[in-house]
């Protein structure tokens, strides 16, 4: 039975679409059979991370409406075979997606995968809520301040109110915290939340920390996910996140700030 | 001393008083509704003490309160000659026990007038009566919710207390006519006593609410500085709402 998983966090700019796609690779450099479903119609942005842009022919949208196959539509990664893309259209709304026929596709999705990984859009209008509707795990992605953790509270009600599990009465969504863009030098400094207050505030277990980090910007920009520069700090927190997500007890690295040696501060490491 | 803004005198009002010959209460709710029918603008507005001396002690107080209020009545509270301990009761579950001039229960009642509203009256009234604090009395139940309350989400216990084994998010909101008790953080919106309970308290493991209201007084978190961030709850001591620690 494939886990459908949901990126989420009511707030933009957060880190969804990076996560999703670092999580996305990572699942399927571990053999598993993965599909990533961009859920933000008319804000394509999946496909430039994932740095597949340029082969997109038919989109989701395409799918729903039957004017395209899923197996036209799917873009299987370069990298890694067991991985594909399923890209958002770029020139429709989201209101180009309805329940009934979404469920069909991730029904067909489900045949052939292990993981269906859903790419929300911010908000909590009809994308968001279409993306978390049929989701059974979700990551809620939050930066460590105020606003986003109160959207990714928001966000929280709605998965323990607006999913299918919860209409259905069936067991609830099993919700994950990931803390991107954290910087122990800052929270050192009280000026960003830390993950216990994070933690706190939020009430679910955590699933990783990504260091706020130069990789990110760098991998987006290539079209490469961070989770390949295995040797970047946020590379290695989204492998120790991949870990965590197939039941491993992996102990959380990057939360308190480097001590810089002499030397480092010599040479302005 | 600047003089006083407020002074206390006395002066006696005519009220309608209600007589009560009935317990089952949908018999009463029909007879009432036969009289009001007949001169609904007569009625309107028209404050009123219901007399309990021939119903059973047992009675739903809060549902007289509630009844008399759907026909447009204004309520002012209870009277009849009854038991001392009955008394005590009904102004334990928040309402005013009104001695009448001609009832033989106490003549020593001075404080028995205001300026303004007869309501605001009563509440004066059953204010400077109150010189001890009333061991609380609740005849309600509880509604329990496990689980954090959400940004967003909004709880309501219908003439219920309200039991959250959580925390209640920033953006939250629980409401209940009765208690609140929060076994977590409260840092959003906690109203008690919603439709008029003086006696409603709010109790929390850790006070960062952005309002606390009881019987419509209400503190921003900016007046919680005392106990802010501690185990604290809150009650009414007159108009004014007060923090105290819990443990």
């Amino acid at each position: 039975m494939a886990r459908i998983i949901v990126v989420t966090s009511g707030k933009g700019g957060v880190g969804k679409t990076t996560s999703s796609a670092a999580i996305g690779i990572g699942l399927a450099l571990k053999g598993h059979k993965v599909v990533l479903i961009d859920f933000d119609i008319g804000l394509r942005n999946l496909d430039l991370i994932m740095g597949c842009e340029r082969r997109v022919v038919y989109d989701f949208v395409n799918v729903i409406n039957g004017e395209a196959t899923l197996n036209q539509a799917l873009i299987k990664d370069k990298r890694v075979s067991s991985l594909s893309i399923l890209p958002a259209s770029q020139t429709r709304d989201k209101d180009a997606l309805n329940k009934e026929n979404v469920g069909k596709v991730l029904d067909d999705l489900a045949k052939r995968f292990d993981y269906i990984i859903c790419d929300s859009p911010a908000g909590i209008e009809a994308g968001a809520m279409m993306a978390l509707y049929y989701a059974d795990e979700a990551i809620v992605t939050t930066n460590p301040e105020v606003s986003s953790v109160r959207d990714s509270d928001r966000i929280l009600g709605m998965l323990a109110s607006r999913s299918r599990r919860a209409e259905l009465g069936l067991e609830p969504i099993k919700e994950h915290l990931l803390l991107t863009r954290y910087s122990p030098k800052r929270v050192e400094e009280g000026e960003m939340l830390s993950v216990e207050d994070v933690e706190d505030i939020l009430a679910i277990p955590l699933l990783g920390v990504i260091p706020e980090s130069q990789a990110v910007l760098k991998a987006s920009n290539a079209g490469e996910p961070v989770i390949l520069d295995t040797e970047s700090d946020a590379g290695k927190a989204y492998q120790d996140v991949i870990d965590r997500l197939l039941g491993e007890t992996v102990e959380f690295r990057f939360l308190v700030a480097e001590k810089k040696g002499i030397l480092s501060r010599l040479f302005g490491g | 001393m600047a003089e006083a803004s407020i002074e206390f005198k006395g002066s006696s009002f005519t009220l309608s008083v209600l007589h009560l010959k009935t317990s089952t209460l949908s018999d009463f709710r029909d007879d009432l509704k036969k009289k009001v029918a007949q001169a609904p603008d007569f009625f309107y507005l028209v404050p009123i003490v219901v007399d309990i001396e021939r119903v059973d002690s047992s009675i739903d107080y809060q549902a007289v309160k509630l009844l008399v209020e759907e026909f447009k009545f204004t309520f002012v509270g209870f009277t009849g000659n009854v038991p001392k301990a009955q008394r005590k009761l009904i102004r334990a579950l928040g309402f005013s026990f009104v001695n009448s001039a001609n009832s033989a229960v106490s003549r020593t009642k001075k404080v028995q007038a205001s300026t303004k509203a007869v309501k605001a009256d009563e509440e004066i009234v059953a204010k400077v009566k109150q010189t001890q604090i009333i061991p609380q009395v609740s005849l309600f139940t509880d509604k329990i919710h496990r689980g954090q309350i959400r940004s967003g989400q909004q709880i309501y216990a219908k003439d219920q207390n309200l039991v959250i084994i959580g925390s209640v998010s920033a953006g939250a909101e629980v409401i209940a006519d009765g208690n609140i008790h929060v076994y977590g953080s409260l840092r959003g919106r906690a109203i008690a006593g919603a439709k008029g309970h003086h006696q409603a308290q709010i109790y929390c493991q850790n006070l960062e609410a952005e309002l606390v209201s009881i019987n419509g007084n209400y503190w921003l978190s900016e007046s919680m500085e005392q106990h802010w961030n501690s185990p604290a709850y809150i009650h009414l001591s007159d108009t004014e709402l007060v923090s105290s620690k819990l443990i």
